[in-house]
């Protein structure tokens, strides 16, 4: 235990990429997300036919896989990214897709009886989604888009693979170091715990803050 | 409503800053890798100032971390000496072996210095310097066994080896069609191997004595070295293809080196003995 208390600071290196790469995918995939989920419902049909097909390959192939085809694959074209960049990419890119589908699910769930009330009232389409059918959507939203995020932050630990010396990567270095291996990986299992506790904690007063109008 | 939409509005702009920031960021990040089109690699890395090493960094006393967490050991030292021969900083890129000649080929890297053995496969795919290493590689298996000495006692037994190495296309090339069947399993780093073998999760590995000492020696293990060494390999540096200004530059440094007096210096320092000649 000692050795882990020695090696804080190494951790908190680690745990700063895992913090840096889960803050900014989780930023660009909930814009994603939220485009394709729109896309999906009331884009024209061949744009719900691409958005569909984007979720699906996104779903239907492992992360490290996505994550390899964008570093290493795509040098073959000329596209050279940074390890950061390059899990940043991934991880937006396959989290979006995950999140689409969250908020379809809650925009679907809204009753339809609020857009005909809205329309009732005189409000356009867009009007209607943006005051009536958001609102709601997004309280919906918000349990199963942190089931996402807290996935995303222990997908981060894929990105070892990619030469980003993260959490992960760390407790590997770490173990060449000393020969000992438990102290280490239960100190990273700790360290990503409190990070999920920690955005878990945030959700929370999202959910609070948004449930106030009612 | 109105304190909500505040509230929404802080949060964007914060994510927005963090966004500018992170790309910021990304940007220098590129732009060492991508630089001016110099006549050829060597320039580049002369003019970048700094030359990206890729090592596994879990293979002491080839190249881990130390005490004060930087990369070091005998592949640490000798880059950083090639480096200061070159008149370039060296930044240390740790990766697993098996991701290493991806990460050169896709420019991640200007050289593995990572106990690379120069093979005629490799070669196809990289260049190599001249050998900077021999090293010998010998059966490790647990104290208590006595039915593995040599290759043929492989026959059905869990044989462990690091992933992408050239002691695993060895074993699987060569050992496996003379020797007959026996299950492979490959790691990442040469703990892990060890480790299983020391819990009985294999029944043999083979590696070189070097790598081994520091390892047993902290933790105790079980294990020893049997019969002849099963072969000799020599480690280069790897960069990438058709690269001749590099591979002289390097080739340069290295006899330097060995002339000066600083590569017995090296060797000494981590191995305890003078290099075989």
């Amino acid at each position: 235990m000692e050795l882990v208390f020695e090696n804080i600071p190494f951790f908190l290196k680690g745990a700063y990429y895992t913090l840096y790469v889960t803050v900014i995918s989780m930023f660009f995939a909930f814009i994603i997300g939220l485009l394709v989920a729109i896309a999906r419902l009331k884009g024209p049909m061949w744009l719900r036919m691409i958005a569909r097909f984007y979720v699906s390959i996104m779903r239907g192939t492992p992360l490290l896989v996505q994550l390899f085809v964008i570093y290493y694959g795509l040098v073959d074209y000329g596209v050279t990214l940074g390890s950061l960049t390059a899990a940043c990419l991934g991880l937006s890119l396959n989290a979006g897709a995950f999140l689409s589908e969250t908020f379809r699910g809650a925009i679907q769930a809204v009753p339809k009886g609020q857009t005909e009330a809205a329309y009732a009232t005189g409000m356009t389409p867009a009007q209607t989604m943006r005051r009536i059918i958001f609102p709601q959507a997004v309280r919906i939203a918000i349990p199963p888009m942190g089931n996402t995020f807290i996935g995303m932050l222990k997908e981060t630990s894929l990105v070892a693979a990619l030469g980003v010396t993260e959490l992960l990567r760390s407790a590997q270095l770490l173990v060449a170091q000393y020969y000992v291996n438990m102290p280490f990986y239960l100190a990273i299992g700790v360290i990503y715990w409190i990070m999920s506790i920690g955005f878990s904690a945030i959700l929370e007063q999202v959910e609070r803050r948004l449930a106030r109008a009612y | 409503m109105k304190s909500r939409k505040g509230w929404t509005l802080t949060a964007l702009l914060l994510m927005t800053v963090l966004v500018l920031s992170a790309c910021g960021s990304k940007t220098t990040d590129n732009g060492s890798s991508n630089g001016a089109q110099a006549n050829n690699e060597l320039e580049q890395i002369k003019s970048a100032g700094v030359i990206k090493v890729g090592m596994m960094g879990t293979y002491a006393p080839y190249n881990f971390l130390n005490d004060k967490k930087e990369m070091d050991g005998y592949d640490a030292d000798i880059a950083r000496e090639v480096a200061k021969r070159l008149g370039v900083k060296v930044e240390f890129v740790s990766q697993e072996f098996s991701g290493l000649t991806p990460s050169l080929q896709a420019k991640k890297l200007d050289a593995i210095i990572s106990q690379m053995t120069i093979t005629d496969d490799r070669k196809k795919v990289l260049d190599f310097s001249d050998p900077y290493i021999t090293n010998q590689v010998k059966i490790i298996v647990k104290e208590d066994n006595n039915d593995i000495t040599k290759l043929e006692d492989f026959k059905g037994k869990t044989i462990g080896v690091g992933l992408g190495t050239n002691d695993e296309s060895y074993l699987r090339n060569e050992v496996l069609p003379k020797v007959g069947d026996f299950t492979i399993k490959t790691y990442d780093d040469v703990i892990s191997s060890l480790k299983d073998l020391n819990a009985g999760r294999i029944d043999a590995t083979i590696n070189n004595m070097y790598a081994l000492k520091p390892i047993v020696d902290a933790n105790g293990f079980n294990i020893k070295a049997v019969g002849e060494p099963i072969k000799s390999d020599q480690a280069g540096i790897a960069v990438r293809k058709d690269n001749p200004e590099l591979v002289a530059a390097l080739n340069d440094a290295l006899k330097g080196m060995k002339d000066d007096g600083t590569y017995n210096t090296i060797f000494k320092k981590w191995f305890g003995e003078e290099p075989a000649q």
